[in-house]
């Protein structure tokens, strides 16, 4: 492969996938463009009281 | 502070019984508010100077758990 | 979340009208700018990764439920808010929960007077999932049974024990790990009803706005019940935006809007270079999602590998403020935790008593200490009030204690300048009752932080030299994967397998729950594995010793009787699990009895037996399910559904039935599920307490099982039975010693969180992969895998940064009288005698290999040795604060 590689990823969706998906991209050395269409990162999970199965608090 | 009033210095292990104590309130247990939790980083980090120190400063018991 | 206000353009008054404008006048920060417009940016990038997550189904379209009419009708999503502390009734359970907390219309204020905290709430399963009748969603959503569980345990908990709690379900989905003990101890400890039925209609009581629902019971009964509340369950769709922007992005979606993906590339789109993640990717809980995540990320930058660190910077590194020789200044931060800990505890008379204590020069109350916006008010009050010692009252520093020692650090203070104290899960949650009794404890755990934080020192972290190499322990599936990920990255791995071939018991498989042929495409990834030049397979291998630490691990292998070592960095625990050999329903007695792996192969080999086969029947949760092994095995539903199909299509004829218990086709493998009846497979429920009975008698083959819609036990004849036996872990201590991981009772390892951190340990270094961590499909041991790379990635990338904790023992060489007992008695081999200098002869700690547990320190005769952070002086502070009277 003789083309030149852009060592950047967008990632689209803010929620807990797309912000692990982020961090982990970043923290291995690629450029990340994370993208939401919501005024705040977070998704759903932001929006949960509690997670089964340990009741630990989702924030 | 009433008279009645126990006090339990609890010498608690950073890796196991700490957490224990941390899984207790997640799991909304109730027990007595006498203790109060010196988190240490292992038990082996205890020295009996630690136990007489907190008797001679008024505790009723004293709790080491690792 | 970041805690930040914006204009919703489409009703702001300014933006709109151009009236108003209050915010901009009011706003102290001047961050109002109404001037903003959208911008088009083009952006050029290497990968994609979508991951649009979903929109939760809105029941307002069923009529039999009537969400849209009746007030007291709610969505699970609506009553997750109630529940939350930061919610509209701030976690108070309340009937009429969609009105406003102070009404201000007329009629609201009228309903709201009839408000009353329910005695009885009902949760209605599968709404908008598995339903083509009323809505076009014939999957599973694969969460909603959990949530209701937990939602029913927390209401529990919220309203105290005498809230009546119903789930009305169809089969009760429990699959995930630790998922089938919850659900039994929803039942058992917490006393919450669980009601097989479809509820066919609620109707209204005008007056009290009180709900009545009819159901058909287990018995054929029909039952009128009245509730406060219903909860439905609603499951979780693919919004029609995600859908065309699906197709802009030119990507194959299933028919219910789903990514189309092949179970051996779990986390690629049908375009290249564009990965999905997350509910898009079939529906999923959180662990899934971040597993998915992790996967995604080791996808998209396999296929840049050789663009990587072409991109990005370095952090910048705030410089430390030097402290030392400075009067503490300490500023203390009490958290309410939402109403966590204010629900209990007086916080605002805590932080005023925290003000008293000497030292403090500062004190102030959050309401959730660890928001971002708490965190960059506390750099800002650091600096504001120069502060250089920061004590944090809050929940747990297990937890929370790295994400505030950043906040120092961005502050300019060095991170061990700082001491937590827990009054969450130490005080509010066990004291609930007492409420004075804990603010005076948290006034007293308070006032040993402080003393302690006086005494704290800036503390030094030592570089950690990282060994880039890495050891895959298991070659099957996900450590191949994870292999293959890391090896494609650059980094030398070994894989280490301890039969003759790659490939694990994926070897034993037929066809995956989406049809693919598994042999050729294992055999394929054998191959790719075998020529990289990165990996170096070791077969019939096994791992006879564990010693070191992240980045500076050292093994013994043994390998046909001959030993060699291999120095590595990272660890991959990839060992999988094992088919349980049933013990009961006549296993062994027959050859017509087998098990679900033995049905596999007649199929590969294309065994003629199969055409003298009539009548076949599959029995459910051999194994699992039961006291002794008590969780779901996860694949086996789908599994026997698959074959059953299998076996149909290869002759319609044939009588298939399937006995379960509960059928737990989670995700789009329910579609499967539909087409089984559709050919015609019969499906009969049991209960655990009353199993199929298997009789041979002569030729014949009989199981006799009680049906449960006739209410009658049934025989039938049958030519093959097929056990689908549980998935039993390796239970490996010997493994879970040598890195120091730990397992759980059944012998499944366990992972950092359950959560967000699915694929590693919290040992750091070992990561995790496969069914070793719990049973799994193809797809998930293989998002498994890549995800086990992804993280241990981002740790070798880190290589150049890592360093040890500051918490570590060192040596006063002046007082020290060289007696040897630290030498003798650490565990981990860190202090010595230094050999050489000033100071020969005298003890020496190791930075690097320390791990700050204090034994030496308690041990030393002489007083040399002291334990930075938990310094002797530094707990007797904390135990003469304890005798202060208040």
């Amino acid at each position: 492969m003789n083309k030149q590689l852009i060592g950047s990823v967008v990632v689209i969706g803010g929620g807990i996938s797309g912000m692990l998906s982020a961090l982990d991209l970043a923290n291995s050395g690629y450029y990340v463009y994370l993208v939401e269409k919501g005024p705040s990162i977070g998704g759903v999970m932001a929006q949960l009281d509690k997670t089964f199965p340990t009741n630990d608090c989702a924030m | 502070m009433a008279e009645n009033n126990i006090k339990i210095v609890s010498f608690l292990c950073n890796w196991c019984s700490y957490g224990a104590a941390d899984l207790a309130g997640v799991s909304r247990m109730e027990y007595p508010a006498d203790i109060r939790v010196i988190r240490i980083p292992c038990s082996g980090r205890m020295s009996p100077k630690f136990i007489l120190s907190a008797f001679r400063e008024g505790a009723d018991a004293v709790w080491v758990s690792g | 979340m970041p805690l930040k206000y914006a204009i919703n353009p489409d009703i702001c008054l300014k933006l709109t009208k151009d009236k108003c404008g209050t915010c901009e006048e009011v706003c102290p920060a001047n961050a109002i700018d109404y001037t903003q417009t959208e911008e088009h940016i083009t952006i050029n990038a290497g990968s994609i990764i979508y991951s649009p997550g979903f929109t939760p189904f809105d029941p307002s379209k069923f009529d039999n439920y009537q969400y849209a009419n009746f007030p007291n009708v709610i969505t699970s999503m609506e009553f997750e808010r109630i529940l939350s502390a930061t919610g509209p009734t701030m976690g108070h359970v309340t009937t009429f929960p969609k009105l406003p907390l102070n009404p201000k219309k007329k009629k609201d204020k009228l309903l709201a007077q009839k408000r009353k905290d329910p005695k009885k709430i009902a949760w209605f399963q599968c709404v908008g999932s598995r339903d083509i009748n009323k809505c076009d969603n014939p999957y599973c959503s694969s969460v909603c049974c959990m949530y209701a569980v937990k939602e029913a345990i927390i209401a529990k908990e919220h309203a105290g024990g005498d809230l009546d709690c119903s789930i009305f379900y169809m089969d009760m989905r429990t699959p995930g790990k630790e998922f089938e003990k919850y659900y039994e101890n929803a039942k058992d400890k917490h006393g919450i009803n669980f009601i097989r039925t479809k509820v066919h209609s609620v109707t209204e009581n005008p007056e009290t706005h009180d709900l009545n629902i009819r159901y058909v019971d287990d018995f054929g009964q029909i039952v009128d019940d009245t509730y406060d509340m219903i909860v439905l369950s609603v499951g979780l769709e693919i919004s029609e935006e995600t859908k065309a922007l699906s197709e802009k992005l030119g990507i194959d979606l299933t028919s219910n809007g789903f990514c189309k993906t092949n179970s051996f590339e779990p986390v690629t789109s049908s375009r290249d270079g564009i990965y999905i993640s997350g509910v898009f990717n079939n529906p999923k809980d959180i662990p899934d999602s971040v597993l998915d995540a992790s996967a995604a990320a080791s996808a998209a930058g396999d296929a840049l590998s050789s663009a990587r660190d072409t991109l990005t910077k370095s952090v910048e590194k705030i410089e430390e403020i030097n402290v030392v020789g400075e009067r503490p200044r300490i500023g203390a931060f009490i958290c309410d935790c939402g109403s966590n800990i204010k629900g209990v505890v007086d916080c605002e008379a805590v932080t005023e008593y925290a003000k008293t204590l000497p030292y403090v020069e500062f004190a102030d109350e959050s309401m959730y200490a660890c928001s971002q916006d708490a965190q960059s008010k506390m750099v800002d009050f650091i600096k504001e009030k120069n502060l250089n010692r920061i004590v944090i009252a809050a929940c747990t520093p297990k937890t929370h204690e790295p994400l505030f020692q950043e906040t120092l650090a961005n502050s300019g203070l060095n991170k061990y300048l700082f001491e937590m104290t827990n009054i969450r899960n130490h005080n509010s949650w066990v004291h609930k009752n007492n409420p004075d009794i804990a603010t005076q404890k948290a006034k007293d755990l308070v006032r040993m932080a402080v003393a302690k934080a006086a005494l704290a020192e800036p503390l030094k972290e030592e570089k950690i030299n990282v060994n880039d190499s890495v050891v895959v322990v298991g070659g099957g599936l996900a450590g191949m994967t994870s292999a293959k990920s890391l090896a494609t990255q650059g980094y030398s791995t070994h894989i280490i397998e301890k039969n003759n071939q790659l490939g694990g018991e994926a070897h034993k498989l037929y066809k995956t729950a989406q049809g693919e042929d598994v042999q050729t495409q294992l055999n394929e990834l054998i191959k790719e594995v075998e020529n990289n030049d990165n990996i170096t397979v070791h077969c019939n291998t096994t791992l006879e010793s564990a010693d070191g630490f992240v980045g500076n691990f050292k093994s013994t292998l043994k390998s046909d009787d001959k030993e060699f070592e291999l120095e590595y960095g990272i660890a991959v625990l990839a060992t999988g699990a094992k088919a349980f050999v049933p013990d009961e329903y006549e296993y062994g007695n027959d050859e017509r009895i087998i098990t679900s792996l033995d049905l596999d192969k007649m199929f590969k080999v294309n065994d003629t037996k199969l055409d003298t086969i009539n009548s076949a029947v599959f029995i459910q949760c051999v194994g699992s399910r039961q006291p002794d092994r008590p969780y779901c095995s996860r694949v086996c539903c789908t599994h026997s559904i698959d074959n059953a199909i299998e076996l149909k299509k290869r002759n319609p004829k044939m009588n298939v039935f399937i006995i379960y218990r509960d059928i737990r086709t989670y995700g789009e493998s329910e579609l499967l599920y539909k087409e089984a009846r559709n050919l015609g497979v019969i499906f009969i429920r049991y209960e655990v307490d009353k199993k199929p009975e298997v009789t041979i008698k002569g030729k014949n083959l009989f199981i006799k099982v009680t049906d449960h819609v006739l209410n009658m036990p049934v025989e039938i004849k049958t030519d093959m039975l097929t056990l689908a036996t549980a998935i039993v872990p390796r239970k490996d201590e010997k493994l879970a010693n040598f890195f120091k991981v730990p397992l759980n009772d059944e012998g499944f390892f366990i992972e950092k969180h359950a959560k967000l951190g699915p694929a590693e340990f919290a040992t750091s270094g070992v990561f995790l992969a496969g069914s070793g961590h719990y049973p799994k499909p193809v797809n998930e041991a293989i998002t498994q895998g890549r995800a086990s790379a992804s993280r241990a990635l981002t740790l070798l990338a880190k290589k150049d940064s890592l360093f040890t904790s500051g918490i570590i023992a060192n040596v006063d060489p002046l007082k020290c009288s060289e007696c040897g007992v630290c030498v003798s008695i650490c565990p981990y081999s860190a202090p010595m005698f230094a050999t050489e200098g000033r100071f020969e002869g005298k003890a020496e700690v190791n930075p690097v290999l320390c791990k700050g547990c204090g034994l030496c320190v308690a041990s030393c005769r002489s007083g040399a040795l002291h334990l930075r952070g938990f310094d002797t002086n530094q707990i007797f502070s904390q135990i003469f604060a304890l005798g202060e009277v208040v």
